[in-house]
Formats: structure tokens, sequence, C-alpha cells
């Protein structure tokens, strides 16, 4: 029997200490120091193949199907390019129609004006 | 059709690229498993593999007509699953600059039994502190790509690739805690 108090604080300490560690404390040690064992690499792999639902190749060929049979991103941006175009286009025409018909009005109104100012004058004379 | 033999694999791509849809199911067959874990080692979260593997294997059916090399189809099949995948989690991030209360909704922890291995769990954890580009990384090793081929679909050279690789590696072994 160890009747040296130090060394009996010494072998308190270290049970205490060891009383700490978790009994596969060695095991995980060991994992740690190898790193991530394929086994877990497996593991993921398969996790992940469970998300995939039964039928995925099937549904992803529909899926592809119906993308390629609507209209691409780029062909609906050209039509609503053109579409704007038109409309810019049809709004500019209409504008300019509309000026050239108010000045042919205002010119042939001032021609009256004048007319009718240079009749006065004549009277007035 | 077995797919794992070059030849055989060339000769699936073609036929795919050609619009043949039972060659293209086929393709599909062959590889949805690895890019599903792909997609999961990139994510980290089950609940967008299926939704990302669907998006990744839809580009590859528009697009596989313009594979130039049908030798080639695994390294550009998983450059695809790569870029998609980045795309998503940059998505992802602009979403939460938005959307703050996001991040807690993303974050919602796996159901029970959708994680069922500590050594699982722990992988997860650690590629969690990863950057999206280590985990891409360490993915493609996984799946047996080489240093040629992954600096290929990288876009960089082998060298880097094997030094982030050492990086990578050290950091996985650093947070892997079972």
């Amino acid at each position: 029997m160890n009747t040296n108090p130090e060394q009996d604080a010494w072998s308190r300490l270290r049970a205490h200490a060891a009383e700490r560690l978790d009994v596969s404390f060695a095991e995980r040690v060991l994992r740690s120091a190898h790193g991530c064992p394929p086994r877990a690499w497996h593991r993921l792999r398969d996790a992940a193949a469970d998300c995939l639902r039964p039928g995925f190749a099937d549904r992803v060929l529909a899926a592809a199907r119906n993308r390629l049979e609507m209209p691409s991103y780029g062909s609906q941006l050209a039509l609503s390019a053109l579409t704007a175009a038109a409309c810019l286009a049809a709004v500019i025409l209409f504008h300019h129609h509309e000026l050239a018909a108010a000045d042919a009005r205002n010119l042939a109104e001032w021609s009256q004006i004048v007319a009718a100012a240079q009749d006065l004058d004549a009277g007035a004379r | 059709m077995d797919p794992s033999s070059s030849a055989a694999l060339v000769e699936l791509v073609r036929r795919a690229q050609r619009g043949d849809e039972v060659a293209q199911r086929e393709l599909i067959l062959a590889y949805q498993h690895r890019v599903a874990g792909f997609v999961f080692a990139m994510t980290n979260r089950s609940d967008v593999v299926e939704d990302l593997c669907q998006q990744i294997f839809i580009k590859m059916i528009r697009a596989v007509d313009r594979l130039q090399a049908p030798a080639q189809f695994e390294s550009w099949l998983f450059r695809l699953a790569r870029n998609t995948c980045i795309d998503q989690l940059r998505r992802q991030r602009l979403r939460r600059i938005f959307l703050p209360f996001a991040e807690e909704h993303e974050n919602i922890p796996e159901p029970p039994g959708a994680v069922d291995s500590e050594e699982l769990d722990a992988l997860r954890h650690a590629l969690a502190q990863l950057r999206p580009q280590d985990r891409a990384l360490l993915a493609l090793v996984q799946e047996g790509r080489s240093h040629a081929e992954i600096s290929e679909i990288l876009g960089t050279s082998v060298a880097a690739v094997k030094a982030r690789l050492h990086r990578a590696r050290e950091q996985l072994r650093e947070h892997y805690q079972p």
C-alpha cells in the first residue's frame, strides 16, 4: 500500500482525469489521426442516393422533353424586344402624323386670319 | 449496355448525342447515384439533392450534343454538376442577403433517421467547415477523378490541384471528429 501522500495525490489526479475521458477515447483519437475513412464517403453517397425517389430518370427525361417544347428564354426575349420596337414605331408614326395634321390646320387658320386682315386693311383704305 | 468500359460509354454517349432517349436514360441511371453523392457533399443538404440532380441531368441532355470528346463525358458531367452546385450556393447566399430569415429556415436539422451514422454525421460536419471549392475537390477525388481531370474540371493547373487538395485534406482531417 502506498503511504506517500504526494504519490497518493498524483494517483487521485490521474484517476480523476481518466474519468473525464470517454470510453471510446482511444478509438476516436485513432480515427481522427487517420482522417476520414472511405466508409464515411460510401455512407454519404448511399444517403444521397436515398434522396432520389424511384423513377428519377423518367422524371428527368419528361422534364427535359417539356423544356425542349417550351420556347427558350432567348426567343421569348427577342419576341418581347420586337413587340416593344413595333409599339414604339407605331407611337412615333402616329405622333408624326398628328404633328403634320396640326401644322396644316394651323397654317390654314393663319391663312384665313391673314386674308381677313388684308380684307380689313383694304376696306379701311 | 454497361457504361463501365470506356468503349461502351463512348458508344452510349454518341447515341445520347443523336437524341436516343434510351441512351440518355441509361446515362442517367448509370450516374445518378454518383452525381447525388457529389451534390450532397457540395451542398450538405439532403432536401436539395433531387432538385439539383434533376437540373444537372436536364443540362446534360440539352448540351450533350455539343460535347466534342465523348470519352471525356464523366469529367464533363462532373464539371456540370460542380458549376450547378456553385450556382445554387451563390443563389442561396444572395437569398440570405435579401431574406434574413432564410438562413434559419435553411439550417433546419435533418429529420431523425435521415442521418443514421456517426461517421456520416462527422463527415458532413467536417465538409460544412470547408469552402465549396474544397468540398468539390474532395468529392471529385472520391469520384475517382485523376489530378489531370480535376485540373481540367476546375480550370486550373495540376500543381494547384495538388496543393489545394493537400490543404483540403488537412482541413477535413482537422474537423473530422467522429
